[in-house]
């Protein structure tokens, strides 16, 4: 039944793609709600997965000698992001069918959504170092194909292939990681490495620890390959919310838990982990305050939520990242839809340009308010009860520069999202806005993340259950409510992030003229608007290829007696190599 | 003073062979590329008889360089037909307006 | 038995050319003027499919171990799993090309002539990859390369492909003439040319070391090692479209074929190549990466890409001759056969919109990426597989440059060695690198305003669209399954290592 369930989840998804392009531009109409239909298949099949979560291997199938097994085994961590990706995923495509209606080229689009959605459960799910490797860069190609998914914006274009790039060049780090791995231990299985840690040659497990964490910080959009996300906020809103915020980002995160177990003892591995969190968490944070584009906020916000997941993971509390990245990738959904909701409506996706939007789309409102609610950490929202875990887990147990920027990283969270909240949907409304409140579809969509951004911590102790049952690697406890309840509320931690919190949503109260901070912290805003120097370093990568392409063409100089010498002189230099080198 | 053959059939290789590379790198007329190829293809095929007769095998040696020489004549004859045809598109055949492609 | 299927394979094609010749050319002349052409065609095409059938009929014999070996007076022909690789790309890409090139070259001057020298090439190939002496290695690379001159400038009343065919004889020549010199002082220091007495018969001097440098760089020449490739951009991007992707799958393939073979019969240790393949391997992914992403002619762009995927090759046997790792030899076939594969099909692809967006009275300019604007509105197929071939070329999974580029990676990681590491991770940045430049032209393809050129462009024609359908299948299905071709290149892989451990 798992084995059947768990290739499901992968195949259903990828039989409508191939299903979709079939269909082709003749049948537009009917592209909707055939994707709809298998998303929410798969989604089914992750759901009835879940209970059947297991830690052993439930699907091997031999591939030949320098691949391994196509293995899968879905164990709690995996089945939680399975369900997460597949259900999102089908409330993204739900979403779809509002958002993207009267859009050219839709079944490409659908396509590549639903590849995406079966590539990332096979990310989590599998067993394989070189099918993980597989399924990660197949999310990279979906995310390309779909940031760029109008051509025609050359904006666009150069936001996927950026993305694409730098989340290769983690993945090169991956895939170094990985076969270290193998030559150590001589089979692709992961339960090889984390069952016996100790029996890979330090170096090898160090060389391989510090690649998986550029690949999981090159993925996650973590310091310092945080650049690419902002820039793929090109991308239409519903993958925006799908891929950049639920699930493909998560998968750095993801690939950190995984290993912690293997990884943990490396020396410097966990200081490097929770510094990457933290640097991330913060600078990401004043990122978002100053932004005045509704999505660059919630893409840095994004950064910084999973900024705090690796923090947490450094600190060897994986349960409290598990927890976190379900609450972040519900609560942060309904943020994306529903902004996407407001930017469908008023055609625009500057903030200064909105304003008091809440009176025409109450609805909407009310869900980017309940999102908000759980993004800053306000109880009893699913964000309160996860952030504070990771803030105490952060106090009893990390290094106290990383508590004491993670606590002050709350406060901004709180200032950013207060502020974000404030300038879309309060104030005095234009009259030059054309508003429309949210279609039928849309709302479908967003009401059950509302409900889950509400209750979704209630099921803590499920789901550390069977985190705890099947992951024997990683020696988690379960949680139930009362434990959770007691853990949170009876510490001091809370209190203390609870002042912070508030106190940075007063200080947006305080100071509530619009722009207060652009024009007072003047060049500071510019730094921080400019990734603090990394988009320059970026620019500069760029334009040193673009710059030895151009003067590498002098060398083809079109005139034949160069290319003899060329030849005469490779030939001298071959006899002075194996003169000397033989 | 006795010249040993072995010795002048080397120089006349080592010569042939310079000059054959020296001409293909100097000139700019495409019919003195193909002619300092044949030089050059000429010098090599000396230095298979030589080593040829080096070892012992002569009959080997001269019926390899019998196809040597066939080979290169097809060479020649392909190349040189190329030349007719640049001779008649381009209208000259100074290496220096064959040179549009690059970069 | 099986030497009469491995005769039939050396001596079917090359016999059959004047055939083809004199067929078509008396039909043409005699009936109408499209009939003379297609029966050169049709009949090339049987003949490929006979060598396909010999082929066939080998495998079995060669998978057992068997060696087969063919001699006729002193000249002789073994069949091994490296001829294996090679004569399967040959013919397989070399059929699927003829099929294509029947409307691609409809019309033009000399047709009949193009399938007879297809066909001197394909057996001249035939006969390289299992040439067992020096001196029938060195014609059948002559006859190789002399067949492809004329086919690369093709398109005669085109002065740029004049030009790009007189550069190109004129380099490979001289690499055919330091070849020769290489041979002759293998002649004079040892007195055999038969590749296995050589290989028995000790260690290096001075003079063979001599002559591993003329075969290097003149064998070097044709596999477009850097920077010997000067005559490769030229020649790949002018030659008509089923021949580029014949020259850049295959006879770049075949020159380095020549060259490992020449080579192991030198008695030099083998890490000396290991050595000297990692480092100009490391030299051509980067050259051809940077010069690809400056391009503008989508031609000329797959051209240089065929560079640095030479220079993945070179990784791979260096991996495999520096440190006796066997996935970097297996890695290294499995990536030629792939290549093979998806650089046909980019260059058949790309040959498609040529043929369908630019006149064909040869007045054009070269193809330009921006004239591919939009094209996928208006030819999905031909866009798709076009697509296809670029993000297997890539390295992207679900197809099968991800696979072939794997095995190598395993091999520079297998034997843990510091350099070995070092340029596996080279060469993975290089494979994100070559994504710079595939991307953009995909995105360009999907966009909805279309280009002048496409918006007056006529329909693809079926027999233009189905190689590109069958390379596509290929390229998914050894993708997901790359088991498929896995014997035929772990043959070839233990056959490399036999050749020079």
């Amino acid at each position: 039944m798992p084995a059947l369930l768990t290739l499901c989840t992968i195949l259903v998804p990828w039989l409508g793609a191939v299903a979709i392009w079939m269909l082709g531009d003749k049948r537009q109409k009917t592209v909707g709600p055939v994707a709809v239909t298998f998303s929410v298949l798969a989604a089914l099949a992750a759901l009835c997965l879940y209970p059947f979560a297991t830690a052993g291997v439930v699907v091997s199938i031999p591939m030949g000698d320098a691949f391994g097994s196509l293995s899968f085994r879905p164990d709690g961590l995996a089945a939680l992001l399975t369900v997460i990706a597949t259900v999102i995923g089908s409330l993204a495509v739900i979403f779809s069918l509002d958002y993207m209606k009267g859009e050219h080229q839709l079944p490409r689009y659908y396509s590549f959504i639903l590849l995406f959605i079966g590539a990332m459960a096979g990310l989590v799910l599998s067993s394989s170092l070189l099918y993980l490797f597989f399924f990660w860069e197949i999310t990279a190609l979906s995310s390309y194909a779909l940031i760029s998914f109008n051509n025609d914006d050359p904006k666009a274009v150069r936001g996927g292939i950026k993305a694409l790039i730098m989340t290769q060049v983690g993945g090169a780090g991956l895939l170094a990681g990985a076969l270290a791995l193998f030559s150590a231990t001589g089979s692709f299985e992961i339960d090889q490495v984390l069952a016996n840690p100790v029996a890979i040659p330090a170096g090898l497990l160090a060389f391989a620890a510090f690649g998986f964490l550029v690949a999981a910080a090159a993925k996650s959009a973590q310091f310092p390959f945080q650049t690419w996300l902002p820039d793929a906020m090109e991308a239409p809103t519903p993958i925006s919310a799908l891929i950049h915020a639920a699930t493909m980002v998560n998968a750095g995160v993801y690939l950190l838990a995984r290993f912690y177990p293997a990884f943990a003892e490396v020396p410097g591995w966990k200081t490097a982990v929770i510094a990457v969190g933290v640097i991330t968490a913060f600078s990401a944070a004043l990122m978002a305050i100053v932004a005045g584009d509704i999505k660059r906020v919630l893409a840095y916000s994004t950064v910084s939520q999973l900024g705090y997941m690796v923090y947490a993971i450094g600190l060897g509390a994986v349960e409290a990242a598990q927890f976190h990245l379900l609450s972040h990738a519900i609560f942060k959904a309904l943020l994306f839809l529903s902004a996407g909701a407001v930017i469908h409506s008023v055609g625009t996706r500057d903030i200064f340009r909105m304003g008091g939007l809440g009176k025409r789309m109450p609805f909407t409102r009310l869900a980017f308010v309940i999102g908000s609610l759980a993004l800053a950490g306000i109880p009893v929202l699913n964000g309160f009860w996860s952030k504070e875990l990771i803030l105490e887990a952060g106090m009893e147990t990390g290094p106290a520069w990383g508590y004491i920027l993670m606590l002050a990283g709350a406060g901004l969270t709180a200032l950013y999202t207060l502020r974000v909240t404030w300038l879309v949907f309060y104030g005095k409304p234009r009259e030059d806005l054309h508003v429309h409140p949210a279609g039928k579809a849309m709302k479908t969509a967003l009401l059950p993340l509302v409900i889950g951004s509400i209750f979704s911590w209630l099921l803590v102790a499920f789901v550390t259950r069977v985190s705890a049952n099947t992951m024997p690697y990683h020696h988690m406890e379960a949680m139930d409510i009362t434990t959770l309840v007691q853990e949170v509320i009876m510490n001091p931690g809370t209190l203390i992030a609870l002042a912070v919190i508030l106190a940075g949503a007063g200080t947006w109260l305080v100071s509530q003229r619009v722009r207060f901070f652009e024009k007072s912290l003047g060049w500071a805003v510019h730094s921080i608007q400019a990734s603090f120097g990394m988009e320059s370093i970026n620019d500069a990568i760029t334009r040193l290829a673009g710059f030895a392409g151009e003067k590498l063409r002098i060398t083809q100089t079109g005139l034949i007696s160069w290319n003899l010498l060329y030849v005469v002189i490779a030939l001298i230099l071959a006899c002075i190599y194996l003169a000397v080198g033989a | 003073m006795i010249i040993e053959p072995r010795l002048v059939i080397t120089m006349a290789v080592i010569c042939l062979v310079g000059i054959g590379i020296y001409g293909l790198l100097i000139t700019r007329n495409l019919i003195k590329v193909i002619v300092a190829l044949q030089i050059l293809v000429k010098g090599a095929i000396l230095a298979l008889v030589l080593a040829a007769e080096l070892q012992g095998q002569i009959q080997l040696g001269q019926s390899m360089a019998l196809t040597l020489i066939v080979a290169d004549t097809i060479v020649a004859v392909v190349g040189l037909a190329l030349g007719l045809q640049v001779r008649r598109r381009v209208g000259s055949l100074d290496l220096r307006d064959l040179s549009k492609l690059k970069g | 038995m099986p030497l009469k299927h491995f005769s039939t394979l050396l001596i079917l094609p090359l016999a059959f050319s004047p055939v083809i010749y004199l067929f078509g050319r008396v039909a043409g002349s005699l009936e109408k003027k499209n009939t003379g052409p297609n029966i050169s065609r049709w009949l090339l095409m049987g003949v490929i499919s006979g060598g396909l059938y010999a082929l066939v009929r080998l495998y079995p014999v060669s998978m057992a171990g068997e060696k087969v070996r063919a001699t006729w007076g002193t000249v002789s022909f073994q069949f091994d799993g490296i001829s294996l690789v090679l004569i399967g790309s040959t013919l397989i890409l070399g059929l699927l090309s003829t099929l294509y090139s029947g409307r691609y070259l409809a019309g033009e001057t000399g047709e009949e002539k193009y399938y007879a020298l297809f066909s001197i090439l394909i057996g001249s190939i035939i006969c390289l990859v299992s040439a067992a002496d020096l001196f029938t290695l060195w014609l059948c690379f002559e006859i190789m390369a002399v067949s492809t001159y004329t086919l690369v400038a093709f398109h005669r009343q085109n002065a740029a492909a004049l030009e790009a065919g007189v550069k190109y004889l004129v380099q490979s020549a001289l690499g055919s003439v330091l070849v020769i010199l290489g041979i002759a002082l293998v002649f004079g220091e040892r007195g055999s040319l038969a590749l296995d007495t050589l290989k028995a018969s000790g260690a290096q001097t001075s003079g063979l070391l001599a002559a591993g440098g003329l075969i290097l760089i003149g064998f070097g020449i044709k596999a477009a090692i850097v920077p010997l490739h000067t005559w490769l951009p030229d020649a790949h991007s002018q030659a008509p479209s089923g021949m580029s992707a014949m020259l850049s799958g295959v006879v770049i393939a075949a020159g380095l074929t020549a060259m490992l073979r020449a080579l192991s019969a030198l008695g030099v240790p083998a890490s000396v190549w290991g050595c000297a393949f990692l480092t100009l391997g490391a030299i051509n992914m980067l050259v051809g990466n940077l010069l690809a992403l400056r391009q503008v002619e989508v031609k000329r762009m797959l051209a240089y890409s065929s560079i640095s995927h030479i220079g993945y090759l070179l990784t791979g046997l260096g991996f495999a001759l520096y440190l006796g790792v066997i996935n970097g030899a297996e890695g290294a076939f499995f990536h030629l056969m792939t290549h093979a594969i998806m650089k046909g099909l980019a260059f058949l692809a790309a040959g498609a919109f040529l043929f369908v967006l630019l006149p064909h009275d040869g007045s054009h300019g070269p193809l330009k990426i921006k004239d591919l604007q939009g094209a996928a509105g208006k030819y999905p197929l031909a866009a798709l597989t076009f697509s296809i071939a670029l993000l297997a070329l890539g390295g992207l999974p679900p197809l099968a440059g991800f696979m072939s580029k794997w095995v190598i990676f395993t091999a520079g990681f297998i034997a843990k060695d510091g350099w070995m590491t070092a340029a596996a991770i080279f060469m993975a940045l290089n494979s994100v690198l070559s994504l710079a430049y595939y991307a953009p032209v995909i995105n360009r393809l999907y966009q909805r305003e279309s280009s002048d050129l496409v918006k007056a462009g006529s329909k693809i024609p079926a027999s233009l669209n189905i190689p590109l359908v069958i390379l596509a299948i290929s390229t998914l299905l050894i993708g997901l399954y790359p088991a498929i071709l896995q014997p035929i290149y772990q043959l070839a892989g233990k056959n490399l290592l036999a050749l020079f451990f």
